[in-house]
């Protein structure tokens, strides 16, 4: 039986759980787990503040209110404080930098913090432009057999096989 | 749904959320990395066991009526490039969307640059948009799905898909344990490759 002190669970009981959790969101919300859509949210109400033109933007607009935005939100922060529980219940608390950082690249520090800054870009902009993530277009688009998730999933798996061959060492 | 119950709701199932990725090593740039590298397979094995368990929902939810599907519209071109700026971007950050908050709850410093980045890469996104859309939606085919290109009930076709990912993680998991992968730290990161002794010890003589 898992235990809630365990570092790993097994990875098919712990992903299974994370497909049940399509039964609340269809259920209560009518529509599947995702991530990516929240840093819209987030960030045009950011913007909203120095730009409040930005509601024009019918995308914008689409994204600042009502209760299935905020949910994704506060679904994200939870992912956080979850993981925060969670670590702290078995002691794999992480410090700094992970320690792959050092085998598969150079940088120093300071350089990861930059690299990461410009991952986060790539890679919202990525999940934006699909209109879905990993959660989004594979947990919930694959579930739902949905073609342009397959499309999506096999594009990204190809994007990132191809950078993390090229650009890195090999992590083990 | 009032938006409080929505982000009371939101905040309980993203726990539940955070708190399995955390115990699956999921978030772990170490499992990302090694996994589009083919060393280790952590992340395909909670992805595809997440997906059955989808798909198992789905077909119930959706069989009972109890619920409608909500797929997104097939769209080749934004699909496939977006997919692929998203999987260089998840290389890089060694995190997806959703995990990069994992990482920041378990305590690494780096996901919080990768958070900014990302809120930054979401609203160039929201700027470029009205621009980008008409690229984006070329060949766009609307809502498709397997069941409606096949005409074979969802929940059959969602049974048998799960039956096939079931069975392809049976075969992975005989293949190669996944304890092997999860590392001493558990953080996927394994001992570096010894360098090969030469194949003749040559004897002191």
């Amino acid at each position: 039986m898992p235990r809630l002190t365990d570092k790993a669970w097994s990875p098919y009981v712990a992903g299974a759980l994370i497909g049940l959790l399509q039964i609340p969101a269809f259920l209560f919300l009518g529509t599947a787990l995702g991530a990516s859509s929240s840093f819209v949210t987030v960030g045009a109400s950011v913007a909203e503040v120095f730009d409040p033109g930005i509601r024009a933007i019918r995308y914008a607009a689409g994204h600042l209110d009502g209760a299935k935005n905020w949910w994704q939100v506060a679904l994200v922060i939870g992912i956080a404080l979850g993981a925060f529980a969670s670590s702290r219940l078995s002691g794999a608390v992480r410090r700094g930098v992970a320690p792959v950082w050092q085998r598969a690249t150079d940088l120093s520090r300071g350089g990861r913090f930059v690299l990461a800054f410009f991952a986060g870009f790539l890679m919202l902009m990525g999940a934006r432009i699909a209109d879905g993530c990993t959660s989004g277009h594979g947990l919930s688009g694959m579930a739902q057999l949905s073609l342009g998730s397959f499309a999506a999933v096999t594009a990204m798996f190809v994007g990132g096989i191809l950078t993390a061959t090229l650009l890195f060492r090999p992590v083990r | 749904m009032s938006i409080v119950t929505a982000i009371l709701l939101g905040l309980a199932m993203g726990v539940a959320f955070g708190f399995f990725l955390e115990k699956a090593r999921v978030f772990e740039p170490a499992v990302i990395l090694g996994q589009f590298q083919f060393r280790s397979f952590l992340m395909l094995r909670v992805f595809l066991a997440g997906v059955a368990a989808g798909l198992v929902v789905l077909a119930v939810l959706t069989g009972f009526g109890w619920a409608k599907l909500s797929p997104k519209a097939l769209l080749p071109m934004a699909d496939i490039a977006g997919g692929l700026v998203l999987g260089a971007g998840i290389a890089l950050a060694g995190a997806c969307p959703g995990t990069v908050l994992a990482q920041i709850g378990a305590g690494y410093k780096d996901a919080w640059f990768t958070l900014a980045g990302g809120i930054l890469g979401a609203l160039a996104f929201t700027y470029a948009e009205p621009h980008l859309a008409p690229v984006l939606q070329v060949a766009g085919q609307g809502k498709l799905t397997l069941d409606m290109v096949t005409g074979v009930p969802f929940w059959m076709l969602a049974l048998g898909f799960a039956v096939v990912l079931v069975l392809a993680l049976v075969g992975l998991e005989r293949w190669r344990p996944w304890r092997q992968e999860i590392g001493e730290n558990a953080d996927g990161l394994m001992p570096p490759r010894q360098a090969t002794p030469p194949a003749h010890a040559v004897p002191a003589e």
